[in-house]
């Protein structure tokens, strides 16, 4: 498997492997891989790790669930291993192997994004009200970090569903409505975007990603086609928008095209920002009605499930942080192809290099 | 004059206004008051919420700035949701006050406006720069004038009773717009108790319905002056969501609150949750501490354009250009700044300063709040300036933005789509129409001022 996906790397990359085998891997290793947080780590920011909370079988924490299946995608194959190597105390040493891959919500959609998707909050009594060391609730710091999620919209007999089930989505299309109580991977129809770039610095966040959220948590906020964008009712100026983008970015498992940034996603809901962000297509103005829609699960459990992530992104995926026996957990195409090859190749290429693959001479 | 806000001091009240003036001592005014003949500085100022602050300013701070100044100041406290009328009525008779206080930026009344650049540059030399909402507010970027001063601004959380949040689930209390209307919902199914954001004209409902309409993307000009309220779905998003919010989680009273009537039904427990600034608790810390410690307050919900409030007020003044004491106004607006931070404590913490360095520890205060159950209650509004964005918002708080804000464009938007009278759609087009005649005012008065000058 990994033989044919090397195939797909970039030519830089192929030469740099050729020259010399022995080098792989030869790089320098100073960037720790992903490890769980350790129990008094999450109490002390906020979570509870009881049987009822983090530890329970539907939060499905890595080191207590989730050893093989989704996200690994070959038999036997591990998301997590115990080891004893860690040296963070503020971290156990459950080691985790599945890397999910994500699109950069920085404006470029670049697919540099790599992260350990450890569990799942489903309703706020996995918080415990206790605020961090600072005095700042982990729920107000979450709430301003979003990690897109993109479900299936499109049943295997070819059904398009516009609208997600539960609380989200609109009471006319409840009969035919999308599953959202699962974010594993084979449910989705696109990878993942990640709002690692927010932070004060630009005023996107009265926080920063990498040094506030320090459990590298995240709000879900799905998003999907609506009827007019995608639906028997697609008007024609979402015909037009989605032909457009989907050239440019390609086109996902719905066969819709594939949504990287945020300026995209809020065009497609019909906000005016600022300029087209979709080439190819004419004009500034925003479609009315529009084409896509986004929202959160209700925060009281109802929807049945996950409101939040335990999902720090690496900070620095170069040197040594994405391991040899790491493995990346991406959309893929039914025959197992992956959906972007882009986050394959760096995969690989920070997996073997230790360097994104665009950084290779 | 005191103004038709309802005002009513208890006689414990009373006793502790007496008690604090005395303990405030000698302000630390400049030391002017050359002797010569008495001036007069007449005020108009938008009645607080916390009768205490008013009282400290009209009773202590005036008086005292009037010995040190050889001037008599007579203040008028005018009731908010009559400030508009007022002032309107000032202008066009081209006399009255000195200095009129407003709590929106008076983009409007720029006409008859000197130019405040000298008291910001006064203010600037001893406290720095002004913040973004003060610029934003009283700025023109086309005349580079400023037409008013900016000596504070509120924040404006969610507030929310715990007791009905926790029983549903939702302790931390609605984390995003969909949480106000699915657990508002299951509140009011099982507790009769419905969620009471203010919809209705005036100060309350235009505050409430510009944070909605900007959380969901919406806009009524944009970032260049245009107008966009039609143009951006997210209007018609948020008035959809609006009216769901109303039909699952409402209540027709809050259709029709007067001034300070959803923080009254908070207070009285008839609401779940509804957007305010922290005067809502100040009002009952004292007298009803049970019910207070029960209320928690909370930053702005996530909506699809992000974290985001506006200001439930923004404290401007403009020294008008018909004023008979135009220097003396000045000089009490930049005085008034090297006090803020005892204004602030009279606010109760409800008034944030412009200027940071008045009350630099405000962060500490906020951590550590004297009169809050528990004391670190307010540390959640650490981060208020980051998610207020200005009335006006993308833009500057222009003439015509300010204009549909007072006359109540978005409330009667909002309310015709709440009450089933037109579609979102319809509603939407109507408002824009409105705007537009507004927008199109403006630029005429623009272009004629233009020509003139």
């Amino acid at each position: 498997m990994v033989g044919a996906l090397l195939l797909t790397l970039p030519g830089a990359i192929r030469p740099a492997m050729g020259q010399s085998s022995s080098s792989l891997f030869n790089f320098p290793h100073f960037n720790p891989p992903p490890f769980d947080f350790n129990d008094a780590f999450y109490n002390a920011n906020g979570i509870s790790t009881a049987i009822t909370a983090l530890d329970s079988p539907q939060a499905a924490r890595f080191g207590l669930f989730r050893q093989t299946g989704p996200p690994a995608f070959l038999p036997g194959q591990k998301n997590w291993v115990v080891d004893t190597s860690n040296t963070d105390p503020d971290r156990n040493n459950v080691r985790i192997l599945a890397t999910t891959a994500g699109y950069i919500d920085d404006g470029t959609g670049a697919p540099t994004q790599f992260i350990s998707l450890i569990a799942f909050l489903l309703n706020q009594n996995f918080f415990t009200g206790v605020a961090n060391k600072r005095g700042i609730q982990m729920q107000d710091i979450v709430g301003t970090f979003e990690a897109y999620a993109a479900p299936k919209q499109v049943k295997p007999n070819g059904t398009f569903q516009p609208t997600p089930c539960g609380s989200m989505g609109d009471p006319a299309f409840q009969n035919n409505c999308f599953d959202v109580t699962s974010v594993a991977t084979p449910t989705l129809r696109q990878d993942w975007r990640f709002a690692t770039n927010r932070s004060p610095i630009d005023a996107s966040s009265p926080f920063g990603y990498f040094c506030d959220d320090i459990l590298g948590m995240w709000i879900i906020t799905y998003f999907w086609y609506v009827d007019t964008g995608f639906g028997p009712h697609q008007t024609n100026q979402c015909h037009q928008m989605l032909a457009a983008l989907g050239q440019k970015n390609g086109t996902n498992l719905d066969g819709s095209p594939i949504i990287k940034t945020g300026d995209e996603l809020n065009f497609l809901e019909g906000k005016v920002v600022g300029s087209n962000p979709i080439p190819g297509f004419l004009g500034t103005n925003p479609p009315n009605p529009p084409c896509t829609a986004e929202g959160q699960e209700a925060s009281d459990g109802s929807d049945n499930g996950a409101v939040w992530l335990i999902c720090p992104a690496l900070p620095d995926p170069r040197n040594g942080a994405i391991a040899p026996d790491a493995f990346l957990d991406q959309v893929r195409k039914p025959n197992g192809v992956p959906l972007d090859l882009a986050f394959t190749a760096n995969f690989l290429c920070l997996q073997f290099t230790g360097k994104f693959c665009n950084e290779l001479p | 004059m005191t103004g038709n806000r309802e005002i009513t001091y208890s006689r414990r009240q009373f006793v502790r206004l007496a008690a604090s003036a005395a303990a405030c001592g000698p302000l630390l005014l400049s030391p002017r008051g050359a002797s010569g003949r008495e001036k007069t500085l007449k005020i108009a100022r938008w009645s607080h919420f916390l009768p205490e602050h008013d009282r400290w300013l009209v009773d202590v701070y005036a008086k005292e700035w009037g010995k040190q100044h050889d001037t008599t100041v007579e203040i008028d406290l005018i009731s908010t949701d009559q400030i508009h009328a007022r002032a309107s009525a000032e202008t066009a008779a081209g006399k009255g006050h000195d200095l009129f206080m407003f709590p929106w930026p008076p983009a409007e009344f720029q006409p008859y406006a000197i130019d405040h650049t000298e008291v910001y540059q006064t203010v600037g030399a001893r406290h720095g720069t002004v913040n973004r909402i003060g610029h934003k507010s009283t700025f023109d970027p086309k005349t580079k004038k400023y037409f008013a001063f900016a000596d504070s601004w509120m924040p404006a959380p969610i507030c929310y009773l715990g007791d009905y949040w926790t029983a549903v689930g939702a302790p931390a209390g609605p984390i995003h717009y969909n949480d106000l209307r699915v657990i508002g919902r299951h509140i009011r199914e099982k507790m009769g108790v419905p969620c009471g954001l203010a919809l209705g004209p005036g100060l309350e409902g235009n505050v409430t319905l510009h944070t909605l309409l900007y959380a969901f993307g919406g806009q009524v000009f944009d970032a260049d002056g245009n107008v966009n309220i039609r143009k951006n779905y997210g209007t018609i998003t948020a008035l959809k969501y609006v009216k769901a919010l109303y039909d699952d989680a409402g209540t027709p009273e809050q259709l029709t609150w007067g001034p300070s009537g959803n923080a009254r039904a908070m207070q009285a427990r008839k609401t779940s949750c509804t957007m305010s600034d922290i005067s809502l608790l100040r009002g009952v810390e004292q007298d009803h501490p049970d019910i207070a410690k029960n209320i928690l307050v909370r930053p702005p919900l996530l909506g699809s354009a992000g974290i985001m409030a506006t200001p439930y007020v923004t404290s401007c003044s403009v020294v008008w250009n018909f004023a008979e004491n135009k220097e003396g106004a000045k000089q009490f607006l930049s005085d008034f700044i090297d006090n803020f931070r005892t204004a602030y404590e009279k606010s109760g913490g409800c008034s944030f300063p412009t200027y940071q360095n008045t009350v630099p520890n405000l962060i500490r205060r906020l951590e550590d709040d004297p009169k809050a159950d528990p004391p670190y209650k307010y540390t959640r509004l650490k981060d208020a300036l980051h998610w207020t964005p200005n009335l006006g918002f993308p833009g500057f708080a222009t003439p015509a933005a300010m204009e549909a804000f007072n006359s109540s464009v978005l409330p009667r938007m909002f309310i015709s789509v709440v009450k089933g009278q037109l579609s979102a759609e319809d509603a939407a087009g109507a408002a824009e129409v409105e705007v537009k005649r507004i927008a199109e005012k403006w630029k005429q008065v623009s272009q004629s001022a233009g020509k003139k000058g």
